[in-house]
């Protein structure tokens, strides 16, 4: 649904975004992240048609964003990373004015204002002033009034930067409902747990460019030749390092707790031979209480691009 | 309705804004109606030339509203053009800093319905402000008995005004980077464009007066409120003047209804400001003129100067003080008259190239810009980035806007040579060399500074180069006048808008009684004028060309 291709953004001689190229599925989550200064906010802008590329193409499935601006408009939905709103307008006046904008007819508009309030949680605050809200609720009356038009491709940046926990979780149930009823998210964060659950596909980005992308679980398996096996025992014996030796694509046990037998082990074998593992530990007389395949996350493979390992440039 | 402007009105006008905007407006009106009406109705002193006493006159309700009125209008004035406009650069500056106008830019409204949206509904509560003076114009206009047509002629132009002031407001809160400066900005270029600027009609280039309302009013109103009033306002000979002055307007050999040449004026400004605006509404970072419509826009600024200063070159006819001044006979001896004609010349270039200037720093390409259209010339595999792109050199457009500017000048030097209300001692072709060759190379050493210097680089250059060496023989001339004048008029040469005065001088060194040896520093301070714009010409556009190579 949204294709960039070998996006450049230059300001004057600084090179804010440079080569960028990745894509976004129809119906996913992509989530952008990258430090401060990565360029995640200016690609967001680039796609919402509100920075003008120096080289390069976007996409939103035929209309391309940079020749087609008007229609690719109404295809977006865009939120940016602070929530400034119209302080003397009330909440529904917000949103309808949003309604208007992209034509919609009085009862329409009625409709739909109803129905963004609703999903965010807004019905009581309606008539309230946007001035009188918390930055919360602004962020919220925001995200109502990016979903008013109905857009196919919704952009966010930094949705859950002022929400509260319980917020947070209800913001990232509506995007994943939004994402399974048919809408393309691409979202930036850096609450990277939150973009664990949420996104589909990640994408990490340093100094302007594309450091790597791709889901997750592909991610780690692109770039790790092992996985991670998490073993809880009933009881420590000395009868777990010596059935360790027997497999050959198992090493590296280390202990996780010091008063309890949980163990960590690297596995380089096949995801077939794990149940084989398992069902061999339990003949051993090995009492398992607890037996899984860690799953990667993504503040291990943020921490490792920050450090700058270059196994992970992808040129 | 427009979104936008129900927005307006939604955020100005609840009902706690209605009765505070609502009872201050109509305090204020009162006050100032009640006053001027009573003021202006009561029965004035005058001296019986026979009994030699002083008796009260009769009491005139139509002299007091008519008194009223003037008072009234500059009161609708302040809510509309002064606290109107403020507020719609303001807010615009705000929002765009804010990122509210990012939401209303992506959103499928037409640029233009944007645009008015904003300048209607910004200003929704000064619009309201207004409404409670409408009661007391009425009554001001029955009771003066005011003729409607002319009201009718006012008031246009009164809204066409509003309209533009708001307009550039919009603009500039759309231009410039930042919501203070844009605050302050606003306020200069608004008193500029309609208060400094229209003081250069008082030299001859009437149509500039007519960015205000003020032609209207002296010429529509202030007649009919001077017929009453006549023998008790006489003394107030400025208003007779006025009143005079702005009935009809020279334009070639027309005469124009200042009416009609104020939406004239007023239309081509709003013209350039909505280009600016729709641009600056579809995408942030595109210049705010097109070339195109730059090209079409000088062109029609010149043409406007050429029919302004026709009947002044053909006939030695001109209006405000210069106008004055010749037709008082003040201007009576050759040498007087040719210095009014050297002043008007010299405004003339000076227009021009201060239009150039802001041209070049419009359409013509930073590097960065520069940069965007080889890269995009490399994707779409041109040969060449299209002529007349945002991106492309502007050094062709300038060099043709300056042979425009060329052709108006020596159109009217044509007139000039011609007629028999100048006397003039020299051929087109001197009269016009030196200042084509001023012209040309100042446009080449400006548009190859701009396109290779940000804005603070091209503006300092500027600024160095033209106003340093003013202000330095502005010193010299103060203090050592006389033994330094050769090195007074080389630093004032520097500047291009003094070559073309000082060689109109040197041209007519004998009519204006010039002593040889000034004439040749007169003389020498051109060439080296020249020979500066001709250096930084070459140095600059051999620069831009190498850093364009890289």
């Amino acid at each position: 649904m949204i294709q960039v291709q070998d996006l450049k953004i230059h300001y004057g001689d600084f090179v804010a975004v440079d080569n960028l190229s990745f894509s976004v599925k129809p119906g996913t989550v992509f989530g952008l992240i990258g430090p401060n200064g990565a360029g995640k906010t200016t690609t967001i802008k680039a796609i919402a048609t509100l920075i003008e590329p120096t080289y390069g193409e976007i996409m939103l499935g035929e209309t391309s964003v940079l020749h087609q601006a008007e229609k690719a408009r109404r295809m977006l939905g865009y939120m940016p990373d602070f929530p400034p709103v119209y302080d003397d307008l009330r909440v529904e006046e917000f949103c309808d004015l949003f309604a208007h904008a992209y034509g919609q007819s009085s009862v329409e508009r009625k409709e739909k204002v109803e129905k963004a309030l609703a999903q965010t949680e807004l019905i009581t605050k309606r008539r309230e002033l946007c001035k009188s809200l918390s930055r919360g609720m602004k962020q919220r009356a925001l995200l109502a009034k990016t979903l008013v038009h109905d857009p196919l491709v919704m952009l966010l940046d930094e949705p859950g930067a002022n929400l509260d926990p319980k917020a947070r979780i209800d913001m990232r149930k509506l995007l994943r409902k939004l994402a399974d009823e048919g809408k393309t998210i691409l979202v930036s964060s850096h609450v990277l747990t939150e973009l664990q659950d949420l996104c589909d596909e990640i994408g990490i980005m340093r100094n302007g460019k594309m450091v790597v992308s791709g889901s997750i679980e592909e991610i780690t398996q692109r770039k790790q030749s092992y996985r991670t096996l998490e073993v809880e025992l009933l009881e420590p014996t000395t009868q777990f390092p010596e059935f360790l030796e027997q497999w050959p694509t198992l090493s590296e046990l280390k202990q996780t707790h010091e008063s309890k037998p949980h163990f960590e082990i690297s596995h380089s074998g096949n995801r077939e031979e794990i149940p084989e593992i398992l069902s061999q530990m339990i003949e051993h007389g090995l009492k398992v209480t607890s037996f899984s395949t860690r799953k990667s996350k993504v503040e291990d493979l943020f921490l490792e691009i920050e450090s700058g390992s270059s196994e992970f440039d992808q040129n | 309705m427009n979104p936008l402007i129900l927005k307006g009105i939604r955020e100005n006008l609840r009902p706690k804004h209605l009765i505070a905007a609502g009872l201050f407006s109509l305090i204020v009106c009162s006050t100032v109606y009640l006053t001027s009406y009573l003021e202006g109705s009561e029965g004035k002193y005058s001296k019986d030339p026979q009994t030699k006493e002083w008796v009260k006159g009769e009491s005139s309700p139509v002299n007091g509203a008519r008194n009223a009125f003037t008072f009234l209008l500059a009161l609708q004035g302040f809510y509309l053009m002064f606290l109107g406009t403020g507020r719609v650069a303001s807010i615009t500056a705000e929002e765009r800093e804010s990122g509210l106008l990012d939401y209303q830019r992506m959103t499928p409204m037409n640029p233009l319905s944007k645009i008015i949206g904003y300048i209607f509904g910004i200003p929704a509560r000064e619009y309201y402000m207004f409404f409670f003076t409408l009661p007391f114009l009425g009554h001001a206009i029955l009771v003066g008995k005011l003729p409607w047509g002319n009201i009718i002629q006012l008031y246009s132009v009164f809204f066409c005004s509003v309209i533009l002031y708001h307009l550039t407001a919009h603009a500039v809160g759309l231009v410039v980077p930042k919501p203070r400066a844009a605050s302050w900005v606003s306020r200069i270029v608004v008193l500029g464009l309609y208060v400094v600027l229209p003081g250069l009609g008082q030299a001859g280039i009437s149509f500039l007066s007519f960015l205000t309302i003020l032609p209207t009013y002296f010429g529509k109103i202030l007649p009919v409120i001077r017929e009453e009033g006549y023998q008790r306002r006489n003394h107030f000979d400025y208003e007779a003047r006025m009143a005079d002055f702005w009935q009809d307007v020279p334009f070639f050999d027309f005469m124009i209804s200042p009416t009609t040449f104020t939406f004239l004026m007023q239309g081509l400004l709003i013209l350039i400001l909505l280009i600016t605006g729709y641009r600056k509404w579809r995408n942030q970072a595109l210049p705010a003129l097109s070339k195109s419509s730059a090209f079409v826009i000088y062109s029609i600024f010149q043409f406007l100067l050429l029919g302004c200063l026709w009947t002044f070159f053909d006939k030695g006819e001109a209006s405000g003080l210069i106008g004055h001044e010749l037709s008082t006979n003040e201007f009576s001896g050759s040498e007087e008259k040719l210095m009014g004609l050297i002043i008007v010349v010299g405004i003339l270039f000076s227009l021009s190239f201060l239009f150039i200037l802001c041209l070049i720093n419009i359409c013509c390409p930073n590097q960065h810009l520069y940069l965007k259209g080889i890269q995009r010339i490399a994707k779409f595999n041109l040969t060449r980035i299209p002529r007349m792109a945002d991106e492309s050199s502007g050094l062709g457009l300038m060099l043709i806007l300056g042979i425009i500017t060329l052709f108006t000048y020596s159109a009217l030097i044509k007139l000039a040579l011609h007629s028999d209300a100048w006397v003039l001692n020299s051929s087109l072709v001197s009269l016009c060399l030196i200042p084509t060759v001023t012209l040309l190379l100042t446009v080449m050493y400006l548009q190859a500074s701009r396109e290779q210097w940000f804005n603070l680089g091209f503006w300092g250059f500027v600024g160095l180069l033209w106003i340093t060496p003013l202000l330095a023989s502005l010193v010299l001339g103060v203090g050592w006048g006389e033994e330094n004048l050769g090195l007074i008029l080389k630093l004032l040469a520097i500047n291009p808008l003094s070559v073309v005065p000082m060689h109109w001088v040197y041209e007519h060194a004998d009519i204006v009684k010039l002593p040889q040896e000034i004439t040749q520093s007169f003389n020498s301070a051109i060439w080296f004028g020249l020979l500066i714009a001709g250096i930084f010409a070459i140095i600059l556009q051999i620069r831009l060309f190498y850093i364009r190579k890289k």
